[in-house]
């Protein structure tokens, strides 16, 4: 009898306890971001994986989607369009590096007192914070013949003979679109350098100062190293965001005239062509190899690190 | 507390009775309505009293249904009050004076061809849909029939446009031709007196603008993309004058790309394309074209001609001060002296299969109230839908009008199929391919026949894929 009282009492204790009640609000706490993030993300992805291996429509019921293999996965690296696309990246890589040392650029000199620095800031700033669409109807018309671009141009005094297409000349159209890409993001990258920056200690630079060192290797050898963690972010999420490149093309010029991207392709096989398998398939595909580029800047940057140190 | 529980009950009883209730009359409504139907003793509502096009007379059937209905569509231009036509406004003042208990809420939408699929997919979409492009075969999935073919062929043109299984499921909003939007002005200017009828001598009127007259001969409108696309649509009828070309022989035909030499079928079509682009008589910096932008230049005399079906004619005629300019004639391709034109449906009306007994009637008033008293198809410079009806502002002259007939039974799937897997979707949005073509015409770098020979291929492959016999 009193044995029995004794458990029941344990039992029951055992959520009024302290670390019952820990775990209950965490529990608590936890359940409403988790199931967002499964409903919303995992799920989904994992709905996208399965459809990957099935060729199907978006229209087609659940009962006649023909199962596949792996044929889609096959497909994607035996078509030259989706590998193609890849090429694309190169250039959004190479306007990210642009980007990147712009921002960096800046955001050295408007962290030291520069006249009218908060609002140079804000303009720099402020492309960030137009909707891509918009930006996208902005530089379509920039580019057009004889409109903003090619009339700046002509007061600085090149004739309209001698200027390009810049939308239509496909040596010249990838470059166009990166020049909107880079004008949109560094801006926010640069906040962000400012904001590292910011956090530098101060009595490091009067140390410099005292020893006399000048503005390049105060930049080199207290900057740098101690905005290093921002400096890799930025250029992972650069990286990763050239390859996924999708808003400047397709709005500037719908993928057309050799600017399809590797995301703009995608997209017309899976609502155009309502290829959904295969452009499962290619999104799947893009994400490992977005894991393997993450995973090999993180491995340069440990190299770069350890040498640093040495 | 107790109090708080016992109204936490209550509440919920309210709302499970609520519940079972909807279940319930949800359950019964077409049972119900059945018997009322024929307590009506409507004169139409025959047999097995179920509900049909037919079966509604207007004016007559349903005159009390109270109810709402959704209507997703195209049009944005015509819920603006500037729209030169009628807007959507007008013609539901006008409806509901018939049926005032009928209310319905019209929402359009610029990007619709690809958000009616997502609206389709999540289950929960409107009342009446304009059909988008879906497989046949799911078609009794999202809507409900209007009858059987048979019996709404004698009522509707275009009536096997969107059927399956011998069952009907779409109306025509209205229908169009397809020929040439041009400027009769900038065509005299240049010194062209008579319409081109084959490939070479429009091609010829192209260059006499081009030499003549400060105007873009051909304006191609590449930017846009659908407008690219909408090539597509000459390679049936009105470059072969077979009705059977599209939906019966196309899936069937060894290498469609062909030159047939003889300046028809499909290669003559996009040769136009590709030889006005190579001899520059389109715009000149084709990546930064602006449709709106387009209408406006056509009606003042800035643009010859663009390759647009009849259904753009109102809207270039309402673009500027010189409608009387614009003009349409047929595309110019000759098969064995004769010229001959598509008249195709536009957008069909669609009924959801999923919706209340009461929506779907209401649905159906609506639809046939579109079709037969509202007169929009004519009003839109359209072909009547109709049986009979041969009333239109269209004009053209020695041309003959074909339909395109239905696939074969079975067959409905193939083209749909070979679109997706050759990934040409003719038809149905293939506007990059067509892109191309003027790419490689203007930057000169693969020549029109091996365009030609890589879509007979893709065709090929995708007829081998599907296990589609093939003739020669």
């Amino acid at each position: 009898m009193e044995k029995s009282y004794k458990e029941k009492a344990v039992k029951k204790s055992f959520w009024k306890t302290r670390k019952g009640q820990q775990l209950l609000t965490m529990g608590m706490f936890l359940v409403i971001p988790l199931t967002l993030l499964v409903v919303f993300t995992y799920y989904p992805f994992a709905e996208m994986v399965k459809f990957s291996f099935y060729k199907m429509k978006y229209s087609t019921p659940v009962d006649k989607r023909v199962f596949v293999g792996f044929q889609n996965y096959i497909d994607v690296f035996k078509r030259d369009d989706c590998f193609g696309a890849l090429r694309l990246s190169l250039y959004y890589m190479v306007g990210a590096l642009i980007q990147l040392v712009l921002a960096l650029y800046f955001a050295t000199i408007l962290s030291f007192k520069a006249k009218g620095g908060n609002l140079f800031k804000g303009l720099m700033f402020f492309p960030y914070l137009i909707n891509g669409i918009a930006i996208g109807f902005i530089f379509k018309f920039f580019y057009t013949r004889g409109f903003v671009l090619d009339t700046v141009l002509h007061v600085l005094g090149a004739s309209y003979e001698n200027l390009p297409y810049w939308l239509k000349d496909q040596n010249i159209n990838n470059w166009s679109l990166v020049a909107t890409s880079v004008w949109r993001y560094f801006g926010q990258n640069m906040v962000l350098f400012i904001g590292a920056i910011m956090s530098v200690d101060d009595t490091l630079y009067e140390a410099a100062a005292l020893d006399g060192a000048n503005k390049p290797q105060i930049f080199k050898h207290i900057i740098l190293p101690s905005i290093k963690t921002i400096v890799t972010l930025n250029v992972i999420l650069s990286i990763t965001g050239s390859l996924s490149s999708f808003e400047q093309p397709y709005v500037i010029t719908n993928g057309a005239n050799g600017t399809g991207t590797y995301f703009v392709i995608m997209n017309e096989i899976a609502h155009v062509s309502q290829k959904v398998g295969l452009a499962s398939a290619m999104a799947v595909v893009l994400l490992l190899i977005i894991f393997v580029c993450t995973i090999l800047q993180k491995l340069f940057f440990k190299y770069v690190f350890r040498e640093a140190k040495d | 507390m107790k109090k708080k529980i016992a109204m936490l009950l209550a509440a919920c009883m309210i709302f499970s009775v609520t519940a079972c209730g909807e279940t319930a009359s949800t359950g019964d409504a077409p049972a119900e309505t059945k018997q009322e139907d024929a307590k009506e003793a409507s004169p139409e509502a025959v047999g097995n009293g179920e509900l049909t096009y037919a079966s509604v007379v207007l004016g007559e059937s349903y005159t009390d249904l109270n109810t709402t209905i959704t209507v997703f569509n195209h049009r944005t231009d015509m819920d603006s009050d500037d729209y030169g036509g009628v807007t959507w406004k007008e013609y539901l003042a006008e409806f509901n004076k018939m049926y005032p208990g009928i209310n319905v809420e019209i929402t359009t939408d610029t990007n619709y061809a690809d958000d009616a699929l997502t609206h389709l997919q999540s289950g929960d979409y409107e009342t009446i849909m304009m059909i988008p492009h879906i497989d046949k075969a799911d078609l009794s999935n999202y809507f409900m029939p209007y009858g059987t073919l048979d019996e709404m062929s004698k009522l509707v043109n275009y009536a096997s446009q969107w059927s399956y299984d011998g069952m009907c499921y779409g109306v025509p909003s209205t229908a169009t031709a397809q020929g040439i939007v041009y400027n009769k002005k900038v065509f005299a200017d240049a010194g062209v007196t008579e319409l081109p009828k084959t490939p070479s001598e429009f091609i010829d009127a192209l260059k006499k603008i081009k030499e003549n007259t400060d105007a873009i001969p051909l304006y191609t409108n590449y930017a846009a993309g659908w407008t690219m696309g909408a090539w597509d649509v000459y390679i049936g009828v009105n470059a072969t004058g077979d009705s059977e070309y599209i939906n019966r022989k196309l899936a069937h035909t060894k290498d469609p790309f062909k030159d047939y030499g003889d300046d028809t079928h499909a290669y003559a079509v996009y040769k136009i394309l590709y030889d006005a682009v190579s001899e520059g008589l389109i715009e000149d910096d084709y990546t930064t074209t602006d449709w709106e932008g387009s209408k406006g230049m056509l009606n003042n005399g800035e643009i010859g001609c663009m390759v647009l079906g009849s259904w753009s004619y109102p809207q270039m005629e309402a673009a500027g001060p010189n409608a009387a300019d614009i003009g349409y004639m047929p595309f110019p391709i000759t098969v064995n002296g004769k010229q001959y034109s598509i008249s195709a449906p536009d957008y069909n009306f669609g009924i959801n299969a999923n919706a209340t007994e009461e929506e779907k009637e209401a649905a159906m008033v609506f639809i046939k109230w579109m079709t037969e008293k509202s007169g929009f198809y004519y009003n839109e410079d359209g072909l009547p839908i109709v049986v009979g009806n041969t009333e239109t502002k269209l004009a053209f002259d020695g041309v003959e009008f074909l339909e395109d007939e239905p696939a074969v039974e079975g067959e409905e799937d193939f083209i749909n199929l070979l679109n997706s897997d050759s990934e040409l979707n003719i038809n149905s949005g293939g506007n990059t391919k067509i892109q191309q073509l003027v790419e490689h015409a203007a930057n000169k770098d693969k020549s029109f026949d091996d365009i030609m020979k890589e879509w007979n291929d893709a065709w090929t492959d995708a007829q081998e894929l599907n296990s589609i016999e093939v003739t020669e």
